[in-house]
């Protein structure tokens, strides 16, 4: 794929980045929110469409809640895009009828109405689960416990940010550098704040099985646990070391080594979180959002250290965003 | 049967080949081309629609046929042979038709022409070349052969049926034999009409449905209302009329009209014993559907419903109206083959395509979370575009539109008989796919009309219940005259 220099290149943002490195705060945490002190030993959950089929319910019954949950989508119709741009109804109905896939063993075994069903999930639950997204607004993903991204289907859980579409095109950018560069494709990258491993299983794929190694931080012991579940789901252990911690501080070990960096750091500014879209701003973590009161602390952090960090010609790349747009910001240290 | 990925003389020229197998294998067909079994049944089933004028279908001969041998012989032989009789009558009369759709005269001339060139002295300079004109004269001999056996078969019935009347008695041994050539003939000239209908390279393809409710475009609707039919006129005014009021531009009678049409292609599908699979489908506001894309898995889907695409228009009482005022909607029907990829060996250039996915304007990244993956591909040369939205990764949806967007492209160059995807006119691509092709008169009385074929039946229950295998067939003798007419027979 070739990228268009209009999305990623906007060599206007870099100086203006440049010109707030004198912002003294840099040496301190950014983050005011620390994260609650959670147990080390996070057990990650599974993905409802992993989990083994052994409920079982009357077709009719399916039906029934399928119809209620139909019922509760149209119910809201454009009020969720009028007051924080949520999901609208016929949005909803797309997210159903991916629930019902992940929740129903094989939806085309049953014909008739009485004819028992296998699921994922009792019936019960469907019935919350479904309250839980449309009237908790809780993200979809959340609800079915996985995200489908490029080629992946990572697992999510609440404490780890779902991957954004957005993100995807930093995956693009690091296959194409590679592609030419042997040096970046054998060296050690690093994936910085990393959440459900999004990144960081992406470009271990991308680097392949001769290329290098991808090391993945974070903060969130959450974020972590489910990481490394990610990353052994695609058995990519070998290929992806996961360590928790802030941003470089796990990667002491590694100063002036990395080939590459990418990361998709919290960049909307403080005082914009509590007007976010519900699924957003009452579910995902904090951590993985807020920005600092510009949104810039994670990102001058991040190239701060990147100078330290990536060996002579290695590449970094991150999602920052400039007047709420999200846009690349590529920086290849020389 | 492979091809697909073969140029198009290969496939066509493959497929006339298998016409004239099939006829030797007459004695055990259904083990190398299982469809064509399952093809005479799906005809006969919708017998009852067809009025009895088309030529082609006659199925219920065998019927009849069938029922006279299992019923007692003496009480019933008299009855037997006049079934019979008529059968016989009824038999010459296709096999003349086929004959002479096939273009028999055009055939022996060209067949003269072929083997005055195989006499040339010459004719063997060009290898490559003579061995093409030998295996087009092989063809072409075959198919003179299968046709003429087709009415020497139907002579001998004749004779015997001649026969009986003059002995004024009733063999049961010739009896027997006449009832079973007919029975035959029916098979092979169901069997030989298909190879002659279904010949498009992707004709033997799954296929894709996708219903929109609402008009295309509207050029293409006004352009169709030139249909010189008084009945037709009257309802142009009427539609008149209701444009003229109407100002909703997507409305629940075409949302309605969507989901009605939806039902009808699944009722189809089902009789045909095809695996369907809705893949897409966007609920209106208030009733039926804004769009449905529909995945139709079975051999010659494509072949069957590639005549379906275009602008289908209700006449009816409105059903959200109080008033029940008369009310016209269209909705746009779209049909592809349902190709596997590696049979698609087409390179679209990266700067030819326009590649948008969905989440334009407003904020996005961190600040956004929708699960909308929508990606939409233009083929910037041409001006056709594929939306797709059912995969739940953006990258699953633009393979998926990618693959849409080639065959799409690979038909409309086979329609436009371009040799490849740079030489489409783009112009025509609207022009033809937006085409108004049927009428379904709800009120003031009931009526089904093909624009293009002027097939018609009353009954509007029975089709939108799936009988729409007439119109299918209509279509299909429709566009192969038109192909003949154009191109002469080889």
């Amino acid at each position: 794929m070739k990228l268009t220099l209009g999305i990623v290149n906007r060599p206007h943002s870099f100086p203006k980045l440049l010109n707030c490195f004198s912002f003294d705060s840099l040496g301190r945490p950014f983050c005011s929110s620390a994260p609650s002190s959670s147990p080390s030993c996070v057990k990650p959950q599974v993905p409802l469409y992993l989990r083994p089929p052994i409920y079982s319910t009357k077709l009719c019954d399916l039906k029934k809640w399928h119809d209620w949950a139909k019922g509760l989508s149209f119910s809201i119709g454009s009020t969720f895009v009028q007051s924080d741009n949520g999901p609208d109804s016929s949005m909803l109905c797309r997210e159903l009828k991916w629930f019902m896939e992940d929740a129903v063993e094989d939806l085309s075994l049953a014909t008739e109405d009485d004819e028992e069903v296998t699921m994922r999930v009792d019936v019960e639950e469907l019935y919350s689960l479904w309250k839980q997204r449309v009237q908790e607004r809780r993200p979809f993903q959340y609800v079915v416990g996985c995200e489908h991204w490029r080629d992946l289907i990572l697992s999510v859980q609440e404490g780890v940010l779902i991957p954004r579409p957005e993100t995807q095109l930093l995956v693009d950018i690091v296959s194409d550098v590679v592609s030419g560069n042997e040096d970046l494709r054998s060296g050690v990258w690093a994936d910085l704040g990393t959440g459900s491993g999004a990144l960081a299983i992406s470009i271990g794929r991308v680097l392949g099985k001769e290329g290098g190694r991808v090391i993945a931080t974070d903060l969130s012991p959450v974020a972590v646990a489910v990481a490394t579940y990610n990353v052994q789901r695609y058995c990519l252990q070998d290929k992806i070391d996961l360590r928790e911690g802030s941003w470089f501080e796990p990667l002491k070990d590694m100063e002036g080594k990395l080939a590459g960096l990418v990361s998709n750091p919290p960049y909307i500014p403080s005082e914009d979180i509590s007007g976010l879209q519900a699924e957003v701003g009452r579910h995902e973590p904090r951590l993985a959002l807020d920005g600092g009161i510009e949104g810039t602390n994670a990102l001058l952090h991040l190239c701060d250290g990147a100078g330290i960090m990536l060996k002579p010609g290695g590449f970094f790349a991150f999602e920052p965003v400039a007047n709420n747009h999200p846009l690349l910001l590529i920086l290849a240290h020389l | 049967m492979e091809v697909v990925s073969q140029p198009l003389c290969t496939i066509l020229f493959a497929t006339r080949k298998h016409s004239l197998l099939i006829s030797k294998e007459i004695p055990n067909p259904s083990k190398h081309f299982p469809f064509l079994s399952f093809r005479s049944t799906a005809l006969s089933s919708s017998s009852r629609v067809s009025p009895p004028s088309l030529p082609f279908a006659a199925p219920e001969n065998q019927l009849s046929v069938g029922e006279g041998e299992n019923t007692d012989a003496s009480e019933w032989a008299l009855q037997d042979f006049y079934s019979l009789r008529r059968d016989v009558e009824i038999m010459l009369q296709r096999v003349e038709e086929i004959r002479e759709s096939s273009g028999l005269k055009l055939l022996e001339q060209e067949l003269a022409n072929l083997e005055e060139q195989a006499a040339d002295s010459s004719f063997w300079d060009d290898r490559a070349k003579a061995q093409k004109i030998l295996s087009t004269l092989a063809d072409v001999k075959e198919k003179i052969k299968l046709l003429n056996d087709f009415k020497t078969q139907v002579e001998d019935a004749e004779t015997i049926v001649m026969l009986t009347e003059e002995m004024e008695s009733i063999d049961r041994g010739l009896f027997g034999e006449a009832t079973n050539l007919i029975k035959e003939l029916n098979k092979s000239l169901d069997r030989y009409e298909l190879t002659q209908l279904l010949s498009g390279p992707y004709d033997k393809e799954g296929a894709v449905i996708s219903i929109t409710a609402g008009a295309g475009g509207t050029d293409a609707q006004v352009n169709s209302y030139l249909y010189s039919d008084a009945i037709v006129m009257n309802l142009f005014l009427t539609f008149l009329v209701q444009a003229l009021t109407s100002v909703q531009k997507l409305s629940p009678p075409e949302q309605d009209w969507a989901d009605m049409l939806l039902r009808m292609y699944m009722r189809w599908s089902e009789k045909q014993r095809y695996k369907t699979r809705v893949i897409e489908k966007s609920p209106g506001e208030e009733a039926g559907i804004k769009s449905a894309t529909v995945e139709v898995e079975g051999r010659y889907a494509y072949g069957y419903l590639s005549g379906e695409k275009g602008t289908h228009r209700i006449v009816r009482q409105s059903p959200f109206n109080a008033k029940g005022l008369r009310q016209t909607s269209f909705s746009g029907i779209e049909v592809m083959p349902l190709l596997p990829d590696e049979s698609m060996d087409v390179e679209i250039p990266e700067e030819d395509l326009d590649i948008s996915f969905s989440r334009a304007g407003g904020k996005g990244g961190q600040n956004v979370n929708k699960v909308e993956t929508a990606v939409r591909i233009t083929h910037i040369p041409t001006g056709v575009t594929v939306r797709c939205t059912e995969e739940r990764s953006q990258l699953a949806n633009k393979i998926k539109a990618l693959s849409r967007l080639k065959a799409k492209l690979l038909v409309i160059a086979e329609e436009q008989r371009a040799s490849e995807i740079k030489q489409i006119r783009g112009d025509a691509v609207k022009a033809e796919w937006g085409q108004q092709i049927r009428n379904y008169v709800f009120h003031p009385y009931k009526l089904v009309k093909d624009v293009r074929t002027g097939h018609e039946t009353t009954d509007v229950i029975s089709v939108m219940d799936g009988e729409l295998d007439p119109f299918i067939k209509s279509y299909l003798k429709y566009k192969f005259n038109m192909s003949l007419s154009t191109n002469g027979v080889n």
